[in-house]
C-alpha cells in the first residue's frame, strides 16, 4: 500500500468511527463503543507513524486529492505528535470515562456521545495538520471548536456549560480573525496569480509571497496571529483555556492542550512563513516576540496563584505556547528548531500531566490542590509519575523539555535578545516554584483519611508510563529520525535548502550527529 | 450611478443595518434585522457581480440568500420560539449612544487602515472594503458589549458577514468552493451555538452572561 492511500486511511478512520458510534443503538454495551474507539485510535496511530517515518526518511511529501492534502516534513512533525497524543490520551479516556460513568457523572448516552465526538475531534485535527488548502485549514480549525464544545460541556453542569460557552464564543470569534487573515492572503494571491484556483493552496502561495501587498500582508498576519493564537492559547486571547481545560474530562484536556493547541500553532507557522517571505522577518518576528513574551510572563504568575491543578496546567499551556511563539520571534534556524521541538515535547508532557490530573481526580474526587495531599501514600505509582511530570514540565534534565528550553535560550542569545532572555528565565523560575509547591504539598504532604490506598488501574497508568518514557528517551538520546525530521521542517519554515542548516552552530553539529547515527554500519 | 457606486452605497447600508442588529433588544427583532442586513449583502454581491462581470458572484449571492437571509435567521427565530418570553429583553452592557459612538469610531479607524492597501481589485471599492472590515469589528463589539448570550451569536454572524464581503470585494473570481466552505462552516457554528444556548437555558434558566461568571478566566 502506498503512503497516499495510507494517508486517506489515517484521515478516514476516525470519521468512520465517529459515524459508526453515532448510528449504533444506545442499548449496545459500552464495550462496543470502547472497542471502536480503541481500534480507531490504534489504526490512526500506526498509519500516521508509517507516513511520518516515510517523510522523515526523505521519501518526499505525501499528497492526496490533487494537492488538497499534503504531509511535508513540517506537517509530519505535527502528525506524529497528534497521533501519539491521540493514542495515549484515548487509552486513558477509556478508564476515565468508565470512572465517570460509575460515579454517575455521565449516563450511557453521554458516554456514547463522548466517544463519537472524540473521533470527530481527531478527524478535524488530522484535517488541520494535513491540509494544504488555506481555506480548508481555517475550516478545520473552526471544526475542531465545533467538535469539542460538547465534549468540554460533557458533564452538563452549570460551570461545565459556562466553560463550554466561553470556549465556543471566544474561539469562534477569535478564529473569525483567522478567517479574515486567510481571506486577505487568498485575495492578495488571487490578484497576482494567473489561476485564482491555485491561490487556495499554501504550496502555491509561497513562491508568490514576495509579490504580496506588504500593507495587506501585515494586516493579514496580525489577524492570523490573533485568530489562530486564540486557539493556541496565547495571551491575551487565552481566557477560554483555564475554564475549558478545568471543566473538560481530564484526558480530553490533555488532548486539547497536547495536540489541538499545536495544530493551531502549525497553521500560525504556515502564515508566519508567508509573512516572512512577503515583508521580511522583522514584522512577523516582532509580533511573535510580543505575544510570546507576554504569554510567558503573564501565565507564570497566573499559574502560581491558582489553587486548582487543572487550571495551573492550563496556564502552563499558555506559558509553553508562549515559549513556542518566542522561539518563532527569535527566528533563525535555531529558534525555529527550538519552536518545533518544544511543540513536540510540551505536547507530550502536557497530555501526560492532564491525564495524571485525571488519576488525582479519580482518587481525591477533586482537582482543588488545597484538598489534595499525600498522593505518594494513597497512589504511589501516580505520585512517581506526577513528580516526574512536574519536573519534566519545569524543564529539568534529563527530560526532553530541558533540551528545547535550553535551545530557546541559546537561540535568543544568538539572535541578540539577551535583554529579553533574562526576564523570561526569571519568569520561568516562578513556574518552577509553583510546580515545586505542588510536588511538596500534594505529591508529598499528608493524605486525607477518607482516601483509600489503591492506585488507579493499569489502563490509565500504562499510557502515562509511555509518555514518561518518551520524554526521557527524547531528553537523553533524541532519535536520529526525529532530529532529521525537525531539521527538514526547519528548512521548510526558513524556506532554505536543508543543507544550509549544517552550517548553523549547535544545530549543524546535532544534524551531523543524527546523520552519522542513521548511516549503515560497514 | 455605476455598479461600483452601488457597491459602495450598499456597503454604507450594511453599517446602518448592522448597527440596528446591535441595538435591537429582542431576539425576534434582531433576527429580522439580521435577515434584512443579509439581504443588503446579497444586493451588494449582485451589484459587484455586474461591476466585475463575475458569474461566480451571482452563484454566491444565491447561496448567501439561502444561508444568510433564510437559514440563519430561521435558526435564530426557532431559538426565539424555544426561549419564549425570556428572549424578549436581551439587555446590553453599553448604552445605545455608546454603542453608536464606538461603531462610528471603528468605521473611521478602518477607513484609515484601508488607505494603505494598494491592490488592483480594491481600487474601486475602497469605501466598501473599509466598511466590510468595520463590519467585522462591529460584530466583535456586539459580542463584547452584550450581556445576553443570544446576542453574542448575532455578533458572530456580523463578523462572518464582514469576512464574506471582504472576500467578495477582493477576490470576485474566487472559486465557488471557497465560499461554500466558509458558508457551511458558519451555518454549523450558528447551529451549534443555538443548541448550546438551549442546553444552557435548560440547565441554568438564564441567558445573562453575568450569571455565567462562576469561572474566572
Amino acid at each position: 500500500m502506498d503512503t497516499s492511500s495510507l494517508l486517506l486511511i489515517t484521515m478516514a478512520t476516525p470519521l468512520v468511527a465517529c459515524l459508526l458510534i453515532a448510528v449504533l443503538p444506545l442499548k449496545l454495551p459500552r464495550a462496543v463503543f470502547e472497542a471502536i474507539h480503541v481500534v480507531s485510535i490504534a489504526v490512526t496511530f500506526l498509519a500516521s507513524l508509517f507516513i511520518v517515518a516515510s517523510v522523515f526518511a526523505g521519501a518526499g511529501s505525501v499528497e492526496v486529492i490533487d494537492v488538497w492534502f499534503q504531509v511535508d516534513a513540517l506537517s509530519a512533525v505535527f502528525l506524529g505528535l497528534v497521533s501519539t497524543v491521540v493514542l495515549l490520551t484515548g487509552l486513558c479516556s477509556v478508564s476515565y470515562i468508565r470512572f465517570d460513568s460509575r460515579e454517575g457523572r455521565l449516563d450511557a448516552s453521554q458516554v456514547k456521545r463522548f466517544y463519537a465526538f472524540f473521533s470527530l475531534f481527531v478527524f478535524t485535527m488530522l484535517l488541520v495538520v494535513t491540509s494544504n488548502n488555506v481555506i480548508m485549514m481555517w475550516v478545520a480549525i473552526e471544526a475542531t471548536t465545533l467538535s469539542t464544545v460538547f465534549l468540554v460541556g460533557s458533564y452538563n453542569t452549570k460551570i461545565s456549560l459556562e466553560a463550554a460557552w466561553k470556549y465556543l464564543i471566544v474561539c469562534t470569534a477569535g478564529v473569525a480573525f483567522g478567517l479574515y487573515g486567510t481571506l486577505l492572503v487568498y485575495a492578495n494571491a488571487a490578484d497576482i496569480m494567473a489561476d485564482p484556483h491555485q491561490a487556495v493552496f499554501w504550496t502555491s502561495l509561497v513562491p508568490y509571497a514576495a509579490q504580496f501587498d506588504s500593507a495587506l500582508i501585515r494586516i493579514a498576519f496580525v489577524f492570523a496571529a490573533i485568530g489562530f493564537g486564540t486557539k493556541a492559547g496565547l495571551f491575551p486571547m487565552h481566557t477560554w483555556m483555564p475554564d475549558a481545560y478545568s471543566q473538560a474530562p481530564s484526558p480530553l484536556s490533555g488532548l486539547m492542550s497536547g495536540a489541538l493547541a499545536k495544530c493551531a500553532m502549525l497553521v500560525l507557522i504556515r502564515f508566519y512563513i508567508l509573512a516572512v517571505q512577503a515583508v521580511g522577518p522583522e514584522f512577523p518576528q516582532t509580533v511573535m516576540l510580543i505575544l510570546g513574551a507576554a504569554s510567558i510572563v503573564f501565565s507564570a504568575f497566573a499559574l502560581f496563584s491558582q489553587s486548582d491543578l487543572k487550571r495551573k496546567l492550563a496556564y502552563s499551556s499558555c506559558e509553553n505556547i508562549g515559549i513556542v511563539a518566542l522561539c518563532l520571534g527569535f527566528g533563525g534556524p535555531l529558534g525555529i528548531a527550538a519552536a518545533l521541538l518544544h511543540c513536540i515535547f510540551h505536547g507530550l508532557a502536557k497530555a501526560l500531566m492532564f491525564c495524571l490530573s485525571g488519576n488525582v481526580a479519580m482518587k481525591f474526587k477533586t482537582s482543588n490542590l488545597e484538598k489534595i495531599g499525600g498522593i505518594v501514600q494513597v497512589a504511589p505509582v501516580t505520585a512517581v509519575l506526577l513528580g516526574a511530570g512536574l519536573f519534566a514540565l519545569s524543564g529539568f534534565p534529563p527530560f526532553a523539555l530541558f533540551l528545547s528550553e535550553v535551545l530557546t535560550v541559546i537561540s535568543g542569545i544568538y539572535a541578540g535578545y539577551l535583554w529579553l532572555v533574562i526576564p523570561i528565565c526569571l519568569a520561568l523560575t516562578v513556574v518552577i516554584a509553583a510546580f515545586s509547591l505542588v510536588f511538596l504539598r500534594s505529591v508529598l504532604g499528608k493524605a486525607p483519611d477518607s482516601v483509600k490506598k489503591k492506585d488507579v488501574g493499569a489502563l490509565m497508568i500504562v499510557p502515562e508510563m509511555v509518555f514518561i518514557a518518551l520524554l526521557l528517551w527524547f531528553g537523553i538520546a533524541l532519535p536520529a529520525p526525529v532530529i532529521s525530521g525537525v531539521g527538514s521542517a526547519t528548512a521548510i519554515v526558513m524556506q532554505e535548502d536543508a543543507s544550509h542548516l549544517y552550517e548553523i552552530p549547535v544545530l549543524g553539529e546535532v544534524l551531523y550527529a543524527a546523520d552519522a547515527a542513521t548511516q549503515p554500519i560497514e | 450611478m455605476s455598479a461600483y457606486a452601488w457597491v459602495n452605497a450598499l456597503g454604507g447600508l450594511l453599517i446602518v443595518t448592522s448597527t440596528m442588529v446591535v441595538l435591537a433588544r429582542s431576539v425576534k427583532k434582531s433576527a429580522i434585522l439580521y435577515a434584512l442586513q443579509s439581504f443588503v449583502l446579497v444586493l451588494l454581491l449582485v451589484s459587484l457581480a455586474f461591476a466585475t462581470d463575475s458569474e461566480v458572484l451571482f452563484m454566491w449571492s444565491a447561496s448567501a440568500f439561502i444561508t444568510k437571509v433564510v437559514l440563519v435567521p430561521g435558526m435564530l427565530l426557532f431559538l426565539q420560539r424555544k426561549l419564549g418570553a425570556d428572549s424578549q429583553d436581551l439587555g446590553e452592557r453599553l448604552s445605545p449612544f455608546k454603542s453608536i459612538t464606538l461603531i462610528a469610531l471603528e468605521v473611521l479607524i478602518c477607513f484609515a487602515a484601508i488607505q494603505g492597501v494598494d491592490l488592483y481589485t480594491a481600487a474601486e471599492v475602497k469605501p466598501a472594503l473599509a466598511i466590510s472590515l468595520a463590519h467585522f469589528f462591529i460584530g466583535l463589539t456586539c459580542i463584547v458589549s452584550q450581556r445576553n448570550i443570544v446576542k453574542q451569536i448575532f455578533g458572530y454572524c456580523l463578523m462572518e458577514n464582514g469576512s464574506h464581503v471582504t472576500l467578495a470585494l477582493l477576490a470576485p473570481q474566487a472559486p465557488e468552493l471557497v465560499e461554500i466552505g466558509i458558508a457551511t462552516d458558519a451555518i454549523f457554528a450558528v447551529l451549534i451555538m443555538v443548541l448550546m444556548v438551549l442546553k444552557i437555558y435548560k440547565t441554568t434558566k438564564t441567558l445573562d452572561t453575568r450569571d455565567l461568571m462562576e469561572l474566572r478566566g
